[in-house]
């Protein structure tokens, strides 16, 4: 097990401050080649760890399509956290073990119109997924991204926000919690954007979303308000978890080990669990 | 010691006059002559209650606990475990008109063995020193008495008294069930927590075992009222009491014969500062 | 398989440890404050292989340890490099004397979740190069119930060789598994040591006989399965939560608890990574950073506790996560019975 829990040393090639608290750090292995063999999947996390203060799970939040590094997100919410975007710049080392966990299920959502509901930093394992479509855009039918954080500088991934709304190919909706000077679109919460704007096809389509747990709570009851089925409802949970490989015992809802089960489910599956998220 | 049927009255009395919504005393296990803490919010269960020698727990622990906070509290205290109730009176943690104290004037409890627990023989406070209403015949304050093992300690040369206090913190598996189980100890962050402290980081290892128990001891020095809760909890049975009682030694010694939690408003040895403080043996 | 079984009397046992611990690394209850606790012996004297349950602590760190180096770091100017730790001491080929039945099955209830898709080969090499040698219990303590669990106490195969102490005095030795059966013939029997083949195994099944009524537990562990899978939302679990002060000791010496955090030691630009214990009854255990918890209150981290047990392990890898053996009875500050707890909230239902 030990050898299990020993990270790859990966460099901090590019730094990038998202929001006041999001940074989003672009990682290559230090080991040459190890980067062409670390093979992932829209979906599934990583530990990240900094030496000396610890270790936390993130998803990994670009598509190994881009190919030749991969992006962790990071909110400054806890300790550990905090010595990231306390002590880490560019060029600095991390250790990286994964990838764990499932992922979205390519198969299943292939032909179909894909629907991303993204709140705050729920974005970034949408993110991965949606890069990943993008670059196989001739796989799946209509596609649009709804995005909402509390204020407009909550907003994650600008620049590529913009990339998505100058594709044709894309539909992308804004939204922010509060009204703001200067903010062009839409104001109020997730949930209501998606009833009042957005308004999606039912027929063939599935939806994607993920965000703070109690954004995802009134979402899931919004879409079923909207008449989606349990199955075509899929979202990415969160968990406190230590060690990826389904020992530590510590994400486990009901029998469930979400480190391993998941962390990507269908609300169908979701509704089987036990009432504890 | 048996005051079973005193607490019984007394509960049945608060609850009928709606004056607690909640009664912590004890009640026996299902299966031997053990007790377990029992908080009591029907008044139905009151037949429950029993009050005997082996009444050993600190009921103040559970004065941090959710199920008490923000109620109206009856609760059964002995007199270590009044003295703690003092301290957490004046350290802010409970509020006085939220509680009724069962005061006991008490003998002694008896351990596992049935044999009196160490620190009753050398009690110095028996009687309850806050209650509403006391139950048993005081006896009144007793004179100090340094603790035996520490005599025995404090004959030995440092190198010793050292490795002896090395071995208790080899034996130390790092549970941390000493802190959860004082009654002293409520801070929502523990610098002994590795969750919410960067300080230590919670491995056994000897070194750890030696930060942790140090400082812990350090910041009970003073104020603990050595109710041996966090012996009767420790898996390993390490001699807890040795870190707190040497401590309280130096105190009674150094700091006017303070005692901590005896006197009503007492903020413990540490929290109060004279001129007149000795402090040669800081340096 | 069938092995001779060897019988003694006390003295021809007291041979049989003293030549197991002289020619091999052998572990057994080593007495401290008055808890055994397993450690290295080279002596008989030292140790006590027949030590009492209610003061063994379970020889799980033998295998699980409480504290395990991941790994070492160091950082510099040329980056950041991490290096494995010095080989596991707990690895090499050894002996076990003393670990009660009970504890020895933990392990095989340990070997489902260590042996589920990321195999934790220190675990199975610390797992195969030990042989467990241990005797019988002779009669139930207060706590014990270790009978009554979806195990088979008399042909349980965890202890690689058994001993049993006779009711008319004679003890019984017999391998019970392979590698036991290796180990007898690899380390064998002294005849002038008073050891002497038996011919009947009557007594062993006196004994058993005898140690299996005086069980006064008794639980009826599929009713308990089948009832507590079905009351998640009761309110029972308040009730039976509010005199634990969540102090962590049961997880901390429960033979089977398994859950672990993970903590660096940082000594400026170096450090050490450590695996250690945790437990559910941690109020921090599963606090995010950001703070959200899924189980902020006592009642649903002991939920958790008594469901992890007795329901979703059982539903994982098909076994209970509990071997009956009282330990976390035995320790409890305020004296909570996980048998009391699980059963009256079965009869909720």
């Amino acid at each position: 097990m030990e050898q299990l829990l020993v990270p790859m040393i990966c460099r901090i090639d590019k730094m990038i401050q998202e929001t006041p608290d999001v940074r989003t750090y672009r990682l290559k292995f230090k080991e040459e080649g190890l980067m062409e063999k670390f093979r992932w999947m829209p979906g599934q996390f990583v530990e990240f760890s900094l030496l000396g203060s610890g270790e936390c799970t993130f998803c990994i939040s670009s598509s190994s399509t881009r190919k030749g590094y991969f992006d962790c997100s990071i909110k400054k919410a806890g300790l550990v956290t905090a010595d990231i975007h306390r002590l880490l710049d560019e060029g600095d080392y991390v250790g990286i073990r994964g990838p764990f966990g499932n992922w979205f299920p390519l198969d299943e959502i292939k032909g179909k119109n894909l629907l991303f509901v993204g709140g705050g930093i729920g974005l970034a394992p949408l993110r991965a997924l949606i890069q990943y479509c993008i670059d196989n855009r001739n796989d799946y039918k209509d596609f649009t991204i709804l995005y909402g954080a509390r204020t407009s500088a909550d907003l994650c991934y600008k620049d590529e926000i913009k990339e998505w709304q100058e594709n044709p190919l894309l539909k992308v909706i804004l939204t922010i919690d509060k009204p703001e000077e200067a903010w062009p679109t839409n104001v109020g919460v997730v949930p209501k954007i998606l009833e009042e704007v957005v308004k999606p096809v039912i027929e063939n389509t599935k939806v994607i979303t993920c965000g703070p747990p109690i954004m995802i709570k009134y979402t899931i009851q919004s879409l079923k308000k909207l008449g989606f089925a349990d199955p075509d409802i899929i979202t990415t949970l969160e968990m406190r978890m230590q060690c990826g490989l389904g020992k530590c015992g510590r994400c486990n809802i009901g029998s469930t080990y979400v480190c391993k089960d998941g962390p990507v489910f269908t609300n169908e599956q979701l509704r089987g669990l036990p009432d504890e998220f | 010691m048996d005051y079973t049927n005193q607490i019984r009255e007394i509960a049945t009395r608060l609850f009928t006059e709606d004056k607690i919504d909640v009664f912590v005393g004890y009640r026996m296990t299902g299966f031997d002559d053990n007790q377990v803490p029992a908080l009591i919010r029907d008044p139905k269960e009151v037949s429950q209650l029993v009050f005997t020698d082996k009444s050993v727990f600190n009921l103040t622990n559970y004065l941090k606990n959710e199920h008490t906070r923000n109620k109206r509290v009856g609760l059964v205290v002995k007199g270590c475990d009044s003295r703690s109730l003092n301290l957490l009176l004046t350290e802010s943690q409970v509020k006085r008109d939220k509680l009724y104290v069962i005061g006991i004037a008490c003998e002694g409890v008896i351990d596992e063995a049935g044999n009196k627990m160490q620190n009753c023989m050398e009690c110095v406070v028996p009687d309850a020193v806050v209650y509403d209403e006391m139950v048993g015949t005081p006896k009144g304050k007793q004179g100090y008495q340094v603790n035996a093992d520490i005599h025995e300690l404090a004959s030995k040369e440092l190198v010793e008294r050292r490795a002896y206090f090395e071995e208790i913190f080899e034996n130390c598996i790092r549970c941390n069930a000493c802190r959860h189980s004082c009654p002293m100890c409520y801070c929502a962050k523990c610098c002994i927590d590795q969750e919410t402290s960067t300080l230590y980081n919670g491995a056994n290892t000897k070194s750890s075992a030696f930060h942790a128990l140090m400082t812990w001891s350090l910041h009970l020095a003073g104020r603990c009222v050595d109710c041996r809760n966090c012996e009767k909890a420790c898996p390993s049975h390490l001699p807890l009491h040795l870190l707190h009682k040497w401590n309280e030694r130096v105190i009674f010694e150094n700091f006017q014969e303070h005692l901590a939690g005896v006197q009503e408003g007492d903020r413990g040895a540490f929290y109060k500062y004279s001129m007149q403080d000795p402090n040669d043996f800081i340096m | 398989m069938n092995v001779e079984t060897f019988v003694t009397d006390k003295a021809g046992l007291v041979k049989f440890y003293e030549a197991i611990i002289a020619n091999n690394e052998t572990y057994a209850p080593v007495e401290k404050f008055g808890k055994f606790d397993f450690k290295r012996v080279l002596t008989l004297a030292e140790c006590d292989p027949d030590s009492p349950i209610t003061k063994t602590m379970s020889a799980k760190p033998l295998f699980f340890p409480r504290s395990a180096k991941i790994l070492k770091y160091s950082a510099d100017a040329s980056g950041t490099d991490v290096k494995e730790t010095d080989e596991d001491p707990l690895t090499g080929k050894r002996v076990i004397l003393g670990m009660k039945h009970c504890d020895a099955r933990g392990l095989q209830v340990l070997d489902k979740v260590y042996n589920w898709d990321y195999i934790d080969s220190d675990y199975q090499k610390r797992r195969q190069n030990s042989v467990i040698i241990s005797s019988r219990c002779d009669k139930a303590e207060t706590h014990c119930f270790c009978t009554s669990l979806d195990y088979d106490v008399e042909n349980l195969d965890a202890m690689d060789v058994l001993i049993v102490h006779g009711l008319d005095g004679k003890i019984f030795i017999k391998a019970r598994t392979e590698k036991g059966e290796t180990f007898l013939k690899a380390n064998p029997i002294d005849p002038a040591s008073g050891i002497q083949h038996s011919a009947s195994e009557e007594g062993m099944k006196k004994q058993y006989d005898a140690f299996a009524a005086s069980f006064r537990l008794k639980m009826d562990y599929k009713n308990v399965n089948g009832k507590l899978s079905k009351i998640f939302d009761t309110p029972e679990f308040e009730n039976v939560s509010a005199s634990c002060i969540g102090c962590n000791t049961c997880a901390f010496i429960c033979p089977t608890c398994h859950c672990f955090k993970i903590s660096d030691e940082k000594i400026k630009d170096t450090g050490i990574r450590y695996k250690s214990y945790d437990s559910c009854n941690n109020g921090y255990f599963t606090l995010m950073a950001g703070g959200h918890n899924p189980r902020p209150v006592k009642y649903r981290r002991w939920r958790q506790r008594a469901m992890h047990k007795f329901v979703y392990y059982k539903e994982r890898f098909g076994e209970n996560l509990c071997v009956g053996c009282g330990r976390c009875a035995i320790s409890c500050p305020v004296n909570i019975s996980i048998f009391e707890v699980v059963n009256q909230v079965a009869t909720t239902v």
